[in-house]
């Protein structure tokens, strides 16, 4: 068994390109720490808010591939029932999950600093719908196009939305903590 | 393979015996495979799709929010002092990034492991679960390095004293969050396979929710010690 196989490259590769989308979603972070400082209970809604780009485009996008290798999903054509479908249900969960993220931020805000402010719930809730518009259509072209170049999406496709999908987060939650 | 040959002489043998005019046929008939039944049992025409990935996905994407925001609270408590040094606040979704990969890849190797029936109960006996552990201790360990030269580099000036902190924080955090992953990867992954479920359907959602939750807190920890 060699130390140094493919296994060892392609995991060692695929957290290098992770590592560069962490840090520039870190960088824009520390840019606006300023900004970001004004959300409360910004920590209890990032560690989640981050964590959907893996659990539903990534699952989306697993769900594709899986229908592409099997033939059920024709590669020529991405309207379709079943596509849409999982276009709309993927989007209702990130709505659904960014609203319980919004609710979470606001009990943490009223038990420990007794303050009761509502907006809190929006923040999550704005930023999910726009990064998702922009993250869950993406996870579909790049399945689309990374089978008909000839890879097995499920191999790049994890990589690929955790680093757009950081980019993605942060900006989205900036843009909605300027728009409240 | 083998059980598929069989499966095709055997109807073979019983359309020759009694409709002799489709045996030609019958042997190009290959089986529906179990995964494209379920595919299409989950999501075929005559099913609801929205429905069934909701009904499906909700309640583990529910707990996987509830648990990272729990790990978040952790963070929250030291705000000030976290957001105060410039390379914690970069490295941060780094970390996040490689846990939660780790864990994604631990559990679907494992999983696959199971499912080709080269892992059992004695796990520790198998070569390619110990090579498995080396590898990824291995590399996160470069990786966690890395990530703490990006955070110190792309913050200030280089600081030596600076870059042997985060780098401090980096690795451990990493190197005891992935091992954890990796043992409850282990146990859970046997303890649904021998229960006659799929692992993979499980293990994603449990390791990413437990990275997040013990990198969150662990960070605290480390942040209070080392800052």
């Amino acid at each position: 068994m060699n130390f140094f196989d493919h296994n060892f490259r392609e995991i060692f590769f695929s957290q290098v390109v992770s590592i560069a989308g962490g840090l520039i979603a870190g960088l824009a972070l520390a840019f606006y720490t300023d900004r970001l400082l004004l959300i409360p209970g910004l920590f209890v809604i990032l560690p989640g808010f981050l964590e959907m780009r893996g659990n539903i485009s990534g699952s989306f996008a697993s769900r594709l591939s899986s229908g592409l290798f099997l033939k059920v999903i024709d590669a020529g054509r991405i309207n379709t029932r079943l596509i849409r479908s999982n276009l709309v249900a993927s989007f209702a969960l990130a709505i659904i999950v960014s609203m319980v993220l919004g609710v979470l931020a606001l009990a943490f805000n009223y038990f420990v600093s007794g303050v009761f402010l509502w907006k809190i719930v929006l923040l999550p809730l704005l930023a999910g719908i726009i990064a998702n518009a922009i993250e869950i259509p993406l996870a579909l072209m790049a399945t689309f196009y990374l089978f008909h170049i000839g890879h097995d999406p499920n191999n790049i496709i994890g990589p690929f939305l955790t680093t757009t999908g950081d980019i993605v987060s942060i900006f989205a939650l900036l843009i909605a903590l300027v728009v409240i | 393979m083998n059980g598929e040959k069989g499966h095709n002489l055997q109807i073979e043998k019983v359309l020759s015996y009694s409709y002799p005019h489709l045996s030609r046929h019958a042997v190009h008939k290959r089986p529906i495979s179990k995964k494209t039944a379920f595919y299409i049992h989950e999501y075929g025409p005559h099913s609801h799709i929205v429905h069934v990935i909701m009904k499906e996905s909700m309640r583990v994407l529910l707990l996987a929010s509830v648990i990272s925001s729990l790990g978040g609270l952790a963070l929250e408590n030291i705000r000030s002092s976290f957001l105060a040094v410039g390379a914690l606040v970069v490295l941060l979704p780094m970390m996040n990034n490689m846990i939660g990969n780790y864990g994604v890849i631990i559990s679907s190797r494992f999983s696959t492991l199971l499912h080709e029936g080269r892992v059992g109960a004695d796990f520790w006996k198998s070569a390619e679960v110990r090579m498995m552990l080396l590898q990824v201790m291995v590399i996160a360990a470069i990786t966690s390095l890395l990530a703490a030269v990006f955070a110190v580099a792309f913050t200030g000036p280089f600081d030596i004293a600076l870059f042997a902190k985060i780098a401090l924080v980096s690795i451990a955090g990493v190197g005891i969050i992935v091992l954890l992953l990796f043992f409850v990867a282990i146990i859970a992954g046997l303890h649904f396979y021998k229960k006659k479920e799929d692992p993979n359907n499980f293990l994603i959602p449990i390791t990413t929710s437990i990275a997040d939750f013990g990198n969150m807190l662990l960070l605290s920890a480390l942040v209070v010690l080392f800052f």
